[in-house]
């Protein structure tokens, strides 16, 4: 399955993303016989199935899209969203300070439309484990079947619970925790049973209200977590453009054209009014500026848009139980 | 091509993934961060029978860290350095109280002890001397605390401990305090490659384990051990350096295990062309020929044969091609470094790529946008703000980093040519032959 490990060729029964230009992926399931029709054409899936990945596959009319290969990163762009999800810039960096690592074990809860799940799948494979628990059912079936059709379910065990009531029903395992919750304060106490409890474990709340922010740290404070701190990430694009090294001495040499140009429009109409007249000059004429002259450069900008805002981060250190860690004896 | 090409090997201090481990605590020999009561970070090699000095914090006994769990607290107890944990103190829950400084003189004279008076006092009695009952001398003689607000009180307690305590907190080494440590203190060695865009870095380029990747370091080794610890010793790792010899300093920080260093290959950038001989007039001797040498020479020749050897399982790595990304932080201009390494990165895979300085990325860009090799291109930069979070006191940080570098990151694909045009062609060519021939 493609999800689990890269391949170089297009199996039947890969999930393949279609790149259909402008930046436009589709998730699309290989099938034999099936065609995917979209709107640059009809496109057989059986043409797919042994080209290797990366490869342009054209249609009839000669549209053409690329077969890439699924990611978490690409699923992230791609899955049907099912609640508001997690995005490269928060995942990576959570991903980086929650220390995971593969043979990491997490708790993660909501799942939610799992895009944050396929990305921690993937960061703690082979022999990490991740715990995701969601209090909406349908949405715990549908993210248990897509790991089961992706090739995950032996990473991750996902369980169909309320945990602000009910807790994780877990102790000693995780290294980390990650909270998507309204009210994270409500799960910190049974998370803190959770972490393997000898050695320092990390936690991460996301919430998209300050207030939110506050009683989940009063909650972490009153729990023993230590270095609190919170962080918020964004990600904007640069885009890059070839433009003409145009000058001032551009701008005077078009105003002299344009003058030059209706000196020699008014010379006319005055000659095929009066007969040629031997003392009016003729105008000289200027030839305006030729822009394939005129060398290029190359320069970059902000786009104009970007995410303001997607959640605060609220991190926090477990520290190893002191029971059982009597310090060394002197010499 | 005849100089040494040692590589500057990374002892591995152990061959457990700390991960693994049920008992992941402090090893002999192993690198540690010290956070200190000042905020400071100290890097420190906890060399066994050793004691480790923390300037004006105290000295302790290395031997009493060994064994002991990351992450807590230890104090000094003693001049003989033996140490034990104590309580963190989190943020300590402070009410408020009418008090506010409309009656408080800023005055130099408002503390009456000196510094002389402090040391007199940890001289003639050091064990009588410790932190708290020192903090409790100042506050007694500082003739306005009481008239402090709760929260200037403590903020005054909390500096005063920043001075006086022995106290220091083992950080483990990992990608993210590893990538901090060093972007604090010394941001141009790791070309000024901040923490939050590393981590893009990694997931632009799907960095997981049992996978093989391309990796072109400029940064000392920080970009190269973030791979590494994403990759946890399953899968390869090329890295295309440099000089004779790669230089990847930040890999010893991470105390990595024997099977995550393992996973590590590196070649210098001329042996990346196929024509290029791996060595220059070495020749491999009989058995005889190397009995004949003497002592010396077959030291000299045991050396450089065990180089030779290493060269040509990197070269064969790399040849085998099909990498599962190309990875980029480096000083020289992109191009030149994607017409020679983009053939040895299969389909479908990403490209990434980061500078510091976005003119380095921007013609690179271009082209890759217009080229039919690439598609997904696209150039980010990250904005990342710390706040502080305390009771009433939420904000963000005063001071904070400005810039991150930018990504410049795509997708390996093909120009596959439209098989439909080739075969419409080949059909008009053979109606073409088959009307010629008729005639």
């Amino acid at each position: 399955m493609s999800f689990r490990k890269y391949k170089r060729y297009v199996e039947e029964g890969d999930v393949v993303a279609i790149h259909m230009g402008r930046d436009t992926l589709k998730a699309v399931t290989v099938v034999k016989d099936e065609i995917q029709s979209n709107k640059l054409g009809s496109f057989p899936h059986n043409d797919w199935i042994g080209r290797e990945y990366g490869s342009k596959v054209y249609s009839k009319k000669g549209s053409f899209v690329y077969l890439l290969h699924p990611t978490p990163e690409l699923w992230t762009l791609m899955l049907p969203h099912r609640t508001q999800i997690l995005y490269l810039a928060d995942i990576s960096f959570i991903s980086a300070y929650l220390e995971l690592k593969p043979g990491s074990r997490m708790i993660e809860s909501g799942t939610g439309s799992a895009s944050f799940s396929h990305s921690i799948a993937r960061t703690i494979a082979p022999t990490g484990h991740l715990f995701s628990f969601e209090y909406h059912e349908e949405r715990a079936n549908l993210a248990r079947q897509e790991f089961k059709d992706h090739g995950l379910d032996d990473l991750i065990t996902l369980t169909h619970r309320d945990v602000c009531k009910d807790g994780f029903g877990l102790s000693d395992t995780v290294n980390a925790v990650f909270l998507d919750l309204p009210a994270p304060w409500e799960a910190v106490e049974s998370a803190k049973k959770a972490f393997k409890q000898h050695r320092t474990g990390k936690i991460c709340t996301f919430s998209p209200c300050i207030e939110q922010v506050s009683k989940t740290v009063a909650a972490l404070n009153e729990h023993k977590f230590v270095d609190i701190t919170m962080f918020e990430c964004l990600i904007r694009n640069q885009e890059v453009y070839s433009v003409k090294k145009l000058t001032v001495d551009h701008a005077i040499q078009n105003i002299r054209h344009m003058d030059a140009r209706r000196k020699e429009n008014k010379a006319k109409a005055k000659r095929s009014i009066d007969e040629v007249n031997e003392e009016e000059p003729v105008p000289v004429s200027v030839s305006p500026v030729d822009e394939d002259d005129i060398p290029d450069m190359t320069i970059s900008r902000t786009r104009l848009e970007m995410k303001g805002h997607t959640s605060y981060l609220t991190f926090a250190t477990f520290l190893p139980v002191e029971a059982g860690t009597a310090p060394a004896a002197t010499e | 091509m005849s100089a040494a090409l040692e590589t500057a090997t990374v002892p591995a201090i152990t061959t457990e993934d700390d991960i693994s481990e049920d008992f992941p605590h402090i090893k002999a020999d192993q690198c540690l961060f010290l956070t200190l009561p000042s905020g400071n970070v100290k890097q420190i090699t906890l060399k066994p029978d050793t004691k480790i000095p923390l300037g004006k914090f105290g000295t302790f006994k290395a031997n009493a860290l060994i064994g002991q769990p990351f992450g807590l607290t230890y104090q000094i107890l003693n001049n003989s350095g033996d140490i034990k944990p104590v309580r963190n103190t989190a943020l300590e829950d402070i009410e408020s109280t009418e008090a506010n400084n409309r009656e408080i003189f800023d005055s130099k004279d408002a503390q009456k002890l000196t510094h002389e008076d402090i040391e007199k006092m940890k001289r003639e009695f050091p064990d009588e001397a410790d932190e708290e009952s020192i903090i409790k001398k100042i506050i007694e003689s500082h003739s306005s605390f009481e008239k402090k607000t709760e929260w200037s009180k403590a903020k005054y307690v909390q500096r005063k401990k920043k001075k006086f305590s022995k106290e220091f907190t083992p950080m483990r080494p990992t990608l993210y305090s590893v990538a901090e440590y060093f972007f604090e203190r010394n941001p141009e060695k790791i070309g000024f490659l901040r923490v939050d865009t590393l981590a893009q870095i990694l997931n632009f380029a799907n960095v997981h384990a049992e996978a093989r990747y391309l990796v072109v370091d400029d940064t000392q080794g920080l970009l190269i051990s973030a791979v590494a610890e994403r990759m946890g010793g399953y899968g390869q790792i090329m890295g295309i350096h440099d000089g004779l010899s790669s230089n990847y300093d930040v890999l010893r920080y991470h105390n990595f295990s024997k099977r995550v260093l393992d996973t590590i290959s590196t070649l210098p950038w001329t042996m990346v062309d196929k024509d290029e001989p791996t060595s220059d007039g070495w020749v491999e001797f009989t058995e005889e020929e190397f009995e004949a040498l003497t002592d010396r020479e077959k030291i000299n020749y045991t050396r450089r044969r065990k180089t030779v050897k290493r060269i040509e399982a990197a070269r064969a790595i790399l040849n085998e091609g099909g990498f599962d990304g190309l990875i980029v932080a480096s000083q020289y201009l992109p191009m030149s470094i994607l017409d020679r390494l983009l053939p040895f990165v299969a389909g479908s895979r990403p490209v990434v790529i980061y500078n510091i300085n976005k003119e380095v990325l921007i013609d690179a860009f271009l082209h890759m946008r217009s080229s039919n090799e690439y598609v997904g291109v696209q150039m980010t930069e990250s904005w990342l703000r710390r706040y502080q979070v305390l009771p009433g006191r939420t904000h963000p940080e005063m001071t904070t980093s400005a810039g991150g570098g930018y990504i410049l990151s795509a997708y390996r694909t093909f120009d596959t040519p439209n098989p439909h045009l080739e075969a419409s062609k080949s059909e008009e060519q053979s109606e073409a032959k088959k009307a010629k021939t008729s005639e």
